[in-house]
């Protein structure tokens, strides 16, 4: 299958990636910057493609990641993984910072969907698209708000998606994924992060390998009937 | 051109099950002559633009074929 995977430098992405391309998988990635791990995983796998490309730019979707990147190739999957994190009390919140967030989580993700859409309308293929969403999008954090409104964004829009292309065996899902050891949730301190953990029923962060699977799972035939779908992966999270 | 629109147009037709058509003409309406619903136009648009590398709803839904060459002019 050829699979596009947002966000592939770090963290989930690179696990995901890593997954499907021992999947024996084509990976399309896309990312801001070449890690170390990416360089190592670029030399060792012939079946992955990258792409440097800022997600806070939503106007060259289609000549830099469709045309150029992508070409003529049959899309099987879209993984919607990159994302920032813009935290702070809602009493703080800024217009810029907060737009920017959403042009990368939320706005040029929804002009990859509409390509990608485009691509398997045009090969007759009955793709998946997969978000990844957040637990904080259903139990609150504080200083969580807005990042959580953008993936509550896409949740909704994930569901729309499933209605409105399901007709053509296109389906859409969201992950909801708990609290993970990445770089996005580094900021917070020890004490911090335990409190979040003690919020769930496995008492610890998501192991980032079980996310990968079910990303797996959802991109596979396996799964041709789970369509619209918030499927939750964080520890049972009360 | 116009052999190539006919083809697409049947291309869409037909992956959806639905009847052919036999000729085509400028005056035809998309939905009511052709029985394209939302879905097929989508679909129609996105074929037309790998060929002929224009996106006829870029500036607006348009009804008829005739308004489809009038697009790729």
């Amino acid at each position: 299958m050829n699979i596009l995977v947002t966000g592939i430098s770090k963290g989930l992405g690179l696990e995901i990636t890593r997954h499907l391309l021992e999947s024996g998988n084509n990976i399309f990635g896309i990312s801001r910057n070449q890690t170390e791990e990416l360089s190592t995983l670029l030399n060792t796998h012939k079946n992955l493609n990258w792409l440097q490309y800022d997600l806070a730019d939503s106007t060259n979707v289609k000549t830099k990641v469709f045309n150029e990147f992508i070409g003529n190739t049959p899309l099987h999957a879209f993984i919607n993984n990159a994302a920032v994190a813009y935290d702070d009390l809602i009493t703080n919140l800024n217009d810029e910072p907060l737009l920017s967030m959403y042009r990368v989580n939320v706005f040029t993700p929804m002009h990859i969907v509409k390509y990608c859409i485009r691509n398997m309308l045009l090969h007759n293929t009955k793709g998946s698209i997969i978000h990844i969403s957040s637990i904080s999008a259903h139990t609150g954090y504080k200083g969580l708000a807005m990042y959580a409104s953008t993936k509550g964004a896409l949740e909704a829009f994930s569901k729309n998606t499933a209605r409105e292309w399901g007709e053509k065996g296109i389906r859409s899902n969201c992950l909801v994924v708990g609290f993970m050891e990445t770089d996005m949730s580094s900021t917070l301190t020890p004490e911090q992060k335990n409190r979040i953990f003690q919020r769930t029923s496995l008492k610890k962060p998501v192991d980032p390998r079980s996310v990968a699977e079910t990303v797996s799972f959802l991109t596979s035939e396996k799964s041709n009937s789970i369509t619209g779908q918030n499927i939750f992966i964080d520890n049972g999270t009360i | 051109m116009r052999d190539t629109v006919h083809q697409i147009i049947n291309t869409v037709l037909a992956n959806r099950g639905k009847k052919l058509i036999d000729s085509l003409n400028d005056s035809m309406r998309l939905r009511d002559d052709i029985g394209f619903d939302s879905l097929d136009l989508a679909e129609l648009t996105v074929r037309i633009e790998a060929q002929f590398n224009v996106d006829i709803f870029e500036k607006g839904i348009i009804s008829t074929v005739g308004e489809i060459f009038e697009r790729l002019k």
